[in-house]
Formats: C-alpha cells, sequence, structure tokens
C-alpha cells in the first residue's frame, strides 16, 4: 500500500485565475484571489489552513457546487464553467465523492442504505448497487455493522459510512471537507487512513480541506492557505516521494 | 431502490403524525358533510327512492315532488297503453294541516294518498305488508315514528287533517320529510282529505313499473310530448329523485354553504399539512443536500417529497374512512338521516388527497435550502 505508482501521476483537477468574493451589503469580501492549481490522481492532497482562509470556497468551486467569479476550474478534463446546473448535477452523480463534517446520513436508514441511495440514481441495477454497497462498507471496515441505523453508531463509524456512501459510486474525484472535526484523535487517525488508501488503491484524486494539524503527516501533499491564496505546496511524508517539492502558483 | 420516502415516514412517525391527523380529520369531516347532506336532502326523494315504480308522470317543469301540481286523469291509459309498462298507479299528494289531540298547535303535513294493495309501487320499500294492510281501514294513517312527537300522538290516536277525522294506525321508518312532515293514507282517504275542488278528476302523479327498468330512459322519452291528455311530463325515478335532491340543496343555500364549509376545511387542512411537511423537509435538509451533492437531483428529491405527501395522504385516508365508518354506522342507529353514495365518496377521497398533494408543492419549495455549498464551512 506505502509504494507509489512509477510513474508520474496525472493531473486531474485544474484551477486557473480562481476569484471569488463575497458582497455583504456594500462590503464586498474577497474570499479566493486569481488562484491557480493543480491536483494529481491517486494522492491525497491536504488543504490546511485558519478558518476564514477560503479554503472551503475553494473546495466548493473545485467540486463544482460554486461557481467562480472568474478563472476556470477543469475536472477530469471537463471544464466545469460550461456545465449547466443539470449537467452539473449529472457531472457529480458520475464523478465526485463528497464527505462532509457532519455525516448527514438519513436517520431512517441503515448503513447499507445509506451506501445504496445514491447508487440507485445512477441506474445501476439493484443487485449491482447491493454488492457494491457492501463492498464499500467493507472497505471502510463496517462490513459486519452494516445493518445499523446512524443512532445505533458511533462518530468515527458514520463518518466510516458517509466515505463508503462517497466510495462507492467509484468517483475519480472524492471531496472532504473536515472530515475529522467531529471526532476523537483515533477516529480522526482511521478516517484520514481511510482517505488515504482510496486515493492509492482506486487511483481517486482525493482533496481533503482541514484546520486539523494531526492530519498533515498523513497527506500525500499539503497546501497551505490563507487569506484566500496559497502560501505553500509541500510533501510532509518521506514515505511519498514522487511528487517532489513544489513551489506556490498563486 | 432504497425506499426513503416510506422509510423515513415509518421511523419518523411523529415529525408525519400532525400532516396525517390533518388529513384524516378534513377527509372525515368532508365524508360526514357529504353524508349528512345526502341524508337529509335524500329525505326530499324520499317518495321517489321509497318507491319501486321506474316512471313518474307529473306537471311539466315540476321542480320537486313536494311541488307537483294535478294531471289529468287520463294520462294513467297512456301509459298503460305502453307496451314496456306493467303497472300504473296514482299518487295522490295533499298538503294539509294537522291538528293533534295534544297542544301541539297547526303542524303542515304532506299526505300521501297511495295504493295500499300488498303488490302498489308507492312506499314499497318503506312500508310492511301488514302495515301497508291498515291503510285500507277508513280515514287510517300511517307517520314516521320520529314524527310522533311533533304531531302529539301515539299509535291508535285520533287527529284532524283538513277538518277531517283521521287514525293513526301503526309507525314506520324511513319516511321522515323535508320542510314538513309525511301522513300516508289509502288514496280513498287522501281523496277525502283533499279539499281544493279544482282536484276532483285529476292526480298528482301517475307512476309506472316497467318491464325492463334498464329501458327507462327510452321509455320515458316516448311517453312525454303527447298533448292528447293535456299537459303532463314523464320522467325517470332517478332523474325526479335527483331533481327534487338537487331544489332542496339550492333553494335553501344549503348547496352554497357544503362548498363554503368543503373550502375551508380544504384551506385548514393544507395549512397545517404543508407545515408539517415543510418542517420534515428542513429536518433532512443537510441529508437532501449531501444527497445533491452526490449528483442527486433536485427532481428526484422533489419526487422524495411528493412521495412522502402521497403517503401522508394514503394514511389520513384510511383514518378517514375507518372513522367515517363508525361514525356512519352511530349516525344510522340513532335515526340521523345520512347517505353517500360511491361518487360522494370518492369526491371526498379526492379532495382529501388533493390536499396532501398541494401540500407536498408547498412542502418542496424548501428544497431550496438544501443547497449542498452550505454544507462546506
Amino acid at each position: 500500500m506505502s509504494a507509489q505508482p512509477n510513474m508520474m501521476p496525472s493531473i486531474s483537477l485544474q484551477a486557473r485565475n480562481v476569484a471569488k468574493s463575497f458582497t455583504s451589503g456594500k462590503i464586498s469580501h474577497t474570499v479566493l484571489h486569481d488562484l491557480t492549481l493543480d491536483v494529481r490522481a491517486g494522492e491525497l492532497t491536504l488543504i490546511s489552513g485558519p478558518s476564514g482562509c477560503g479554503k472551503s470556497t475553494l473546495l466548493a468551486i473545485l467540486s463544482g457546487l460554486q461557481r467562480p467569479d472568474g478563472g476556470h476550474v477543469t475536472a477530469l478534463g471537463q471544464d466545469l464553467g460550461v456545465l449547466g446546473m443539470r449537467e452539473l448535477e449529472r457531472f457529480r452523480l458520475l464523478h465526485t465523492g463528497f464527505v462532509f463534517q457532519g455525516f448527514n446520513l438519513f436517520p431512517a436508514l441503515n448503513a447499507l442504505e445509506q451506501v445504496e441511495l445514491p447508487l440507485s440514481y445512477l441506474g445501476l441495477a439493484p443487485g449491482e448497487a447491493r454488492r457494491r454497497a457492501i463492498a464499500s462498507l467493507e472497505e471502510v471496515g463496517l462490513g459486519p455493522r452494516m445493518d445499523l441505523r446512524p443512532s445505533e453508531l458511533s462518530g468515527g463509524e458514520k463518518q466510516r459510512v458517509a466515505i463508503a456512501r462517497a466510495l462507492a459510486k467509484e468517483p475519480g474525484l472524492l471531496f472532504a471537507d473536515e472530515p475529522t472535526s467531529a471526532l476523537d484523535a483515533a477516529n480522526g487517525q482511521i478516517i484520514i487512513d481511510i482517505l488515504h488508501r482510496i486515493a492509492r488503491t482506486h487511483g481517486t484524486t482525493v482533496l481533503c480541506v482541514s484546520h486539523d494539524p494531526r492530519l498533515v503527516g498523513h497527506a500525500d501533499r499539503v497546501l497551505a492557505m490563507e487569506d484566500g491564496r496559497i502560501l505553500s505546496d509541500r510533501v510532509p511524508s518521506p514515505a511519498s516521494t514522487t511528487s517532489g517539492h513544489e513551489e506556490p502558483t498563486a | 431502490m432504497v425506499a426513503l420516502a416510506r422509510k423515513t415516514l415509518i421511523y419518523e412517525w411523529r415529525r408525519f403524525l400532525p400532516a396525517i391527523l390533518a388529513v384524516g380529520f378534513a377527509g372525515l369531516l368532508q365524508l360526514l358533510q357529504a353524508a349528512l347532506v345526502l341524508g337529509i336532502f335524500g329525505s326530499a326523494s324520499v317518495y321517489i327512492t321509497g318507491s319501486s315504480a321506474d316512471l313518474w308522470a307529473g306537471y311539466p317543469g315540476t321542480q320537486s315532488v313536494n311541488l307537483g301540481r294535478s294531471i289529468d286523469s287520463g294520462v294513467e291509459m297512456r301509459l298503460r297503453m305502453d307496451p314496456a309498462v306493467t303497472a300504473v298507479e296514482p299518487f295522490h299528494w295533499v298538503d294539509a294541516d294537522w291538528r293533534g289531540p295534544s297542544d301541539t298547535g297547526g303542524v303542515s303535513v304532506f299526505v300521501s294518498g297511495i295504493n295500499a294493495r300488498p303488490d302498489g309501487l308507492m312506499f314499497a320499500h318503506a312500508l310492511p305488508l301488514a302495515l301497508r294492510a291498515r291503510l285500507n281501514e277508513p280515514d287510517a294513517v300511517i307517520v314516521d315514528k320520529a314524527d310522533l312527537d311533533s304531531l302529539g300522538v301515539s299509535v291508535g290516536d285520533s287527529a284532524v287533517i283538513n277538518g277531517h277525522r283521521v287514525r293513526v294506525v301503526g309507525v314506520s321508518s324511513g319516511l321522515r320529510a323535508l320542510g314538513g312532515v309525511n301522513v300516508v293514507a289509502s288514496l280513498a282517504t287522501a281523496a277525502e282529505l283533499d279539499t281544493d275542488p279544482s282536484n276532483a278528476s285529476r292526480m298528482t302523479y301517475f307512476v309506472a313499473k316497467l318491464r325492463d327498468p334498464s329501458q327507462a330512459d327510452d321509455v320515458a322519452a316516448r311517453l312525454r310530448g303527447n298533448s292528447a291528455f293535456g299537459k303532463y311530463d314523464v320522467w325517470t325515478a332517478q332523474d325526479f329523485a335527483r331533481r327534487s335532491q338537487l331544489y332542496w340543496m339550492f333553494d335553501t343555500g344549503a348547496g352554497a354553504g357544503v362548498l363554503f364549509l368543503a373550502g375551508i376545511v380544504f384551506l385548514v387542512g393544507a395549512v397545517i399539512t404543508s407545515q408539517t411537511l415543510v418542517a420534515a423537509v428542513i429536518g433532512s435538509v443537510r441529508e437532501y443536500a449531501t444527497l445533491n451533492a452526490l449528483g442527486v437531483g433536485v427532481g428526484a428529491l422533489r419526487k422524495v417529497v411528493m412521495e412522502q405527501a402521497f403517503w401522508v395522504g394514503a394514511l389520513g385516508l384510511i383514518g378517514s374512512i375507518v372513522l367515517g365508518a363508525l361514525a356512519f354506522v352511530l349516525a344510522r342507529s340513532r335515526s340521523v338521516p345520512v347517505a353517500l353514495d360511491p361518487w360522494a365518496t370518492l369526491a371526498c377521497l379526492a379532495l382529501g388527497m388533493g390536499l396532501a398533494i398541494v401540500s407536498g408543492l408547498a412542502a418542496m419549495r424548501s428544497l431550496r435550502r438544501a443547497d449542498p455549498a452550505t454544507l462546506l464551512r
């Protein structure tokens, strides 16, 4: 698992001169300043920074949940700016998974159903959806607990269900927003390990946003953000060597 | 497909209960209101529905059975000449004034003079044969059990109608009238009570039985439009009963009242139901937003909300039907006039389901808050 593929991972997510500002009354607040960024497949990229630095906005724009005021986002070779709302939904359905700080699981559904639910909208046959859901839950170590509802699961387990829900779609892009903030150290560790493993074994582009310093050591690449700019771009772990060092792109 | 709508409804039933109750009670109110209106105004046509005649011949333009004017007795011959007709008998209607032995003042009564033979058509469904035979006694009358008090008599007592002494020989049920009290007598007794000299040798109605009742429309069409016996018209029993009920419903303004109340019930039910459904959507808005982030379209999420609205409606209406049936049985056992036909029932249930659907559409609007970008912080 720790071995990196020999070839250079391809760039799957690109931001070019992305800018975003919010207006409240007469005051306009710029959240992202002309930001350019490449994210590679098969890696866990961590964007860290203090709250309010614009990292969640960056995630929203890179994942197609929000549109930038200026610049372009290209995900898996697709320019997101040209897609309409329906097409963006379709793109997300086919290619992106999300994990949020809140687990956002339906209280009425057991773990297996939570994971199956988005799959049924992919148009998969029921048998195939169930097979994939079970495989995903087993991958996050919840095989024996897939009959339980959220109220019967711990916080860490709920987040693993949320990851399985995102993973079961077999997305090319997986976005995680503060996935460990609501969890204790041990559970946070499990979650980040799972995310890392997904990037390695599935070749998924995993982009994680967090201010949790404990995660830094587990990422393949860490982007430090402050005031809407990327300050540094480094490779924290000696285990991942091929990605090398990069200068800030913005 | 994971049945998200149904599973949520079952798991979070407490959250949906107010909506189910609102639909249930709205449906129940509509059903009871319809049953009461149909029951009360149905008694306007008890002469028709309580009889086995298929055709009614009466004065042209008669709007309700109690408003009949006399027609020529020769019409009876015209009816008998038609090969489809198997039996014809007269029905003598007399508006009269009743004075009972007790101090009840004057009571307006409708005297129905009918053929008292066992095979008579008039009130064939409302009078048992033994009771019917007693009408052959001189000056014998029958009234509804529930009217005894207002008439101030009991069985066996004498009273005076239009100055003529009569005797109550028995009581029946299902004879209650609208706007007065029904008194059933034989044709001979009724003729004695009719003080209008212009009614001599004339009759209020002639009723006929057909060999094949399903032909009633055709035979009625064939029999009307013949002026050899003076002015008369022929209606099927069904048409004449409906015409009488509608006349009462709109003449009294009750029809408008019913529609108004139905509107109020609909509105109140829709407000409660939509608020409950909105709260349910808001309660799950983060989960819906997550699904949308994962690419599940807004249309699919709307479908979930509408499915919930449908099930809320269905469960509520099942409650309405059960409670309505109980109330119906109770009302019947207490002689409260209630009646429902399948169409009225269906209309009430459709109104209840419409309420749920409208509420679902209102709740769907709050899905706008399910914006996945709000999940990022």
